[in-house]
């Protein structure tokens, strides 16, 4: 027993390898926030007035509203001024082609594990890269263009498309949403915009990969998904960022609209810099995600493996508005030395036999907080809902500790609702089974704990479903008792 | 917000009033501890929809009729053959009219001399340091305003004192009844096993027809090592009432703690079950709640796990009918290095009506890695392939679904242990199918 824990504990203790800094000049602000900040913001994105008024708008509110301090985590407040917010690789003309993104930026992403260029050709799968405040690169536009699906950075839809964010800006996540969806909606730089027209099934898997670079920034991305009628996407996001001391801010929203009888599937990798070992440094994740289910026979799939970021807040939602629309949340949520985490979801029945399933998967280790919270409400107008949860949460080692916060509220007496939720460590009888049949203690508990996740790794894409895998292992290596 | 402060001023203003009228003065100690509560209660207030563990329940509007307290001397006269029907047979009683204590009514033949059975008012005079090394111990760590209310109020309650090793033969039963409109009462109880002990108790609150008043109800509840105490609580208040009672509850090692409760009467009825579980001690919690009308039930339970080896067991039932809403708030908190813990809380949900509700919140609060702990949580309605196949055996529409609400319930009366009790409640259930349909001859 004492020896695995040993062996574990060194597999655990390795450290983050995407931990390093990328030496870039930068354009940044200086730190501070005000309406000239915001501003400068705007105009330097070029943006019609439409949108400075609409961040003028949520900054106002943001003003008069305080930090959440109902999750189960513990930061010192952070000092918003103290933040800058923007940040962006410094480049002289506007882009034509990948070949003329700076060759370092390009190296890094490739440290990465996402050669852009390679990504074109082979995997088959259209990138949008954000490095700090700004998308430097987007491929497969030409292809996508063809089937009539836009995939591009928000910035350039606000220039482009302003109809179409005009009209679906907010309308899932409002400005006066929340404390950290507020602040995003007055100075979110970037992030990715999507829009599939009626009919069609987008042709590639589209991804996002998130990197904070410079110091004393905040990220805030803002990712808007419209998936029209009777369409379909699947949409990855990814994220690292370099070891500091210090503690970065990220407070992204996400927006998706699904509209009759279209689907999305979102999918996310989640690794920023969790901290190192004595809970030093790290991003704190504050992050809104949202899914309207407009229309009829819609349906929304999130799935998330979280592994890093010294905080996680974040709950991604969906709102089954469309009759028979169909919400789906697996999770898995790994934090490790002092990482804390408060995820889960939100289901709100409004439209009738909507269905939802929540399956979350909660793995503490050495002196970590991991929390599931989640709402199932079921309005009065959802005729025949259905909703199953399930909330699993395994311990490793006797310092940490594993919450479950759910909240069901139904107001439909057709309704069922069920919710399941365990928390226990790995079985000392399945590791000395695997022992047993020859598998070194750290092969078993990475066996054990694939198991444990697997309801959810089988929802991710394959490429990603490898990558959470290995990622997982990393995280964990070491820590079973 | 200006309405709320000045009811509450009315209380405060009232409580001078009252204050020289309330058992153990000259008591320091107790002069001390029901100050300190004044000053909380004054500071906080009764707790609105904002506090987190509140946040279903909705008192405000009810606190605002500002009920009068009960003064010294009961106003009225209660006759004892007015009291049969709430009496339990088999059991020992004492019953509180009013916030009162009533020698008359209460019957505590053959009770064991060991055992100390009274009113606390009794207790704070003949061994008034007993009750100090008890009283508030139980609720220290507890902040709501009706805690606070409780304790710089209360005019009577309780106390029981089970001795080492002593086993009551038979139940003992707490009769509180409330007679006037208008009126609050408050009580305090305090209920003590002390090493090896074992007994029954019974908390049993009536009201009569459709008064509204105010019941706010505190016990105190302490098990010593070995000792196993079972306390069945029924609440059957009057139809307006506002109903607000705590069990919290200290458990020393290797003791057990049975507790069951069933919630039928009031308009708001608020439980909280909160219980501290020792090195290897057990607790068995359940409850059904059965609601009709705008009637509402809050059950707020919270086990804390401080030391290794103890087990829980929590199973709450609610049927709500017409637009009543039901409210459960369960969590078990596993502190550091309580390990091997072995905790189940289950809460099933049946809605019959297109308008009654159900608010759910179980949780799990765990720092310590080698344990088990599950909650389960359903809320559906009655299964139409059931109905239809009763149906299909001559049974009409309306008694099928009796018959399975009914034994959905039955199950938590199954689990009465006392057999004159059992059929008592079962009597008050069989009430709450006015349809007909439920006849006594299949049960």
């Amino acid at each position: 027993m004492t020896s695995s824990t040993k062996e574990i504990e060194q597999l655990i203790g390795k450290e983050y390898d995407k931990g390093f800094v990328t030496n870039l000049e930068a354009d940044t602000f200086l730190p501070g926030l005000n309406e000239e900040v915001i501003a400068a913001l705007s105009a330097k994105k070029n943006e019609p007035p439409f949108m400075l008024e609409w961040r003028l708008k949520a900054y106002r509110h943001w003003l008069t509203m305080t930090p959440p301090e109902w999750a189960f985590v513990n930061f010192k407040p952070i000092d918003y001024q103290q933040i800058s917010y923007y940040s962006a690789p410094k480049q002289s003309e506007k882009l034509k082609s990948l070949d003329e993104v700076d060759p370092e930026l390009l190296d890094t992403y490739k440290k990465l594990g996402i050669p852009l260029e390679e990504q074109e050709r082979l995997s088959g799968v259209a990138v949008d890269a954000v490095f700090d405040s700004v998308s430097v690169a987007t491929t497969f536009k030409g292809k996508l263009k063809e089937v009539g699906v836009i995939f591009c950075p928000i910035s350039e839809a606000i220039q482009e498309y302003p109809e179409l964010v005009k009209q679906y800006l907010g309308s899932v996540v409002p400005q006066e949403d929340n404390f950290y969806a507020a602040l995003n909606s007055a100075v979110f730089t970037d992030g990715s915009f999507v829009y599939i027209p009626k009919g069609v099934r987008c042709p590639m898997e589209l991804s996002t990969y998130f990197r904070i670079n410079a110091a004393n920034t905040g990220q805030f991305e803002r990712t808007l998904i419209i998936a029209d009628e009777s369409s379909h996407v699947s949409y990855l996001e990814g994220c690292t960022a370099p070891m500091r001391d210090e503690n970065q801010l990220h407070a992204a929203v996400v927006e998706l609209v699904i509209l009759d009888n279209a689907q999305i599937k979102y999918s996310t990798v989640q690794n920023w810099y969790p901290g190192d070992k004595d809970g030093k440094g790290g991003i704190y994740n504050f992050v809104t995600k949202r899914a309207d289910c407009r229309g009829v026979n819609s349906k929304v799939s999130w799935t998330q493996v979280e592994t890093g970021s010294a905080i996680t807040w974040k709950y991604p939602s969906c709102v089954l508005t469309g009759d028979n629309s169909v919400g789906e949340f697996y999770s898995v949520a790994l934090t490790n030395n002092y990482q804390q985490a408060d995820t889960g979801t939100k289901m709100i029945h409004v439209g009738k036999n909507t269905r939802s399933t929540i399956i979350s998967k909660g793995i503490s280790a050495g002196k970590a907080q991991n929390s599931y919270r989640g709402l199932v409400k079921v309005l009065k107008s959802a005729e025949n809902a259905r909703n199953y949860t399930q909330c699993d949460s395994l311990l490793v080692g006797d310092q940490c500790g594993a919450h479950t916060f759910p909240y069901i509220e139904v107001k439909q007496p057709s309704a069922n609702v069920e919710h399941e939720a365990t928390t226990s460590k790995i079985s000392e009888d399945q590791l000395f089974f695997c022992q047993q049949r020859g598998l070194s203690p750290e092969d078993a508990v990475s066996l054990i704990v694939n198991g444990f996740c697997k309801e959810v790794f089988k929802e991710l894409p394959m490429e990603f479903a490898v990558e959470a895998q290995a990622l997982l292992g990393i995280s964990l290596e070491g820590s079973v008792g | 917000m200006a309405s709320a402060v000045s009811s509450l001023e009315k209380y405060l203003e009232e409580y001078d009033e009252i204050k020289s009228t309330l058992p153990g003065q000259g008591l320091d100690w107790l002069v001390q501890l029901r100050q300190q509560g004044l000053d909380q209660f004054s500071t906080q207030g009764f707790p609105t929809t904002r506090d987190e563990d509140w946040r279903y329940t909705n008192v405000t509007p009810f606190i605002k009729k500002s009920f009068q307290s009960v003064l010294a001397k009961p106003s009225t006269t209660v006759l004892p053959e007015q009291m049969d029907h709430y009496y339990v047979p088999d059991c020992w009683q004492v019953v509180i009219v009013d916030g009162h204590f009533s020698n008359t009514l209460s019957k505590l033949d053959g009770l064991p001399e060991e055992v100390v059975v009274m009113a606390l008012s009794d207790a704070l005079i003949k061994c008034p340091d007993k009750v100090k090394s008890y009283l508030g111990q139980a609720v220290e760590n507890e902040d709501h305003g009706f805690i606070h209310y409780n304790t710089a109020w209360f005019s009577e309650g309780l106390f029981v004192w089970i001795p080492q090793q002593v086993k009551m033969k038979q139940p003992l039963q707490l009769v509180h009844v409330v007679t006037q409109e208008n009126v609050a009462t408050a009580t305090r109880n305090l209920i003590v096993a002390e090493a090896g002990a074992e007994g029954v108790v019974i908390e049993s609150y009536f009201g009569s027809q459709a008064q509204a008043y105010l019941t706010s109800s505190i016990s105190e509840v302490f098990v010593a090592e070995n000792a196993h105490l079972t306390l069945y609580k029924l609440q059957n208040e009057a139809s307006k009432a506002l109903h607000c009672s705590g069990v919290y509850s200290q458990q020393e090692k290797h003791s057990t703690f049975n507790y069951l409760d069933f919630s039928f009467g009031g308009l708001i009825a608020r439980n909280e079950l909160h219980v501290n579980v020792g090195f290897a001690a057990a607790c068995d919690l359940n409850g059904l709640f059965v609601g009709s009308g705008r009637q509402h039930f809050d059950n707020h339970t919270w086990i804390n796990h401080l030391q290794p080896r103890g087990s829980s067991r929590e199973l709450f039932k609610g049927i709500l009918d017409g637009r009543a809403r039901g409210v459960f708030q369960g969590c078990v908190k596993v502190f550091e290095d309580a390990q091997k813990i072995d905790s189940e809380m289950h809460n099933h949900n049946l809605l019959l009506s297109d308008n009654a509700e159900i608010d759910t919140k179980p949780q799990l609060v765990i720092y310590a890695d080698d344990v088990k702990c599950a909650h389960g949580v359903t809320v559906g309605q009655l299964d139409d392939a059931s109905v239809f196949y009763l149906q299909s055996r001559a049974v009409s529409e309306e008694e099928a679904k009796n018959m399975l609400t009914f034994a959905f319930a039955n199950e938590m009366v199954d689990q009465i242990k006392v057999s004159s009790f059992k059929s008592y409640i079962l009597a008050l259930l069989l009430q709450k199918f006015p349809q007909g349909g439920i006849e006594q001859e299949w049960l």
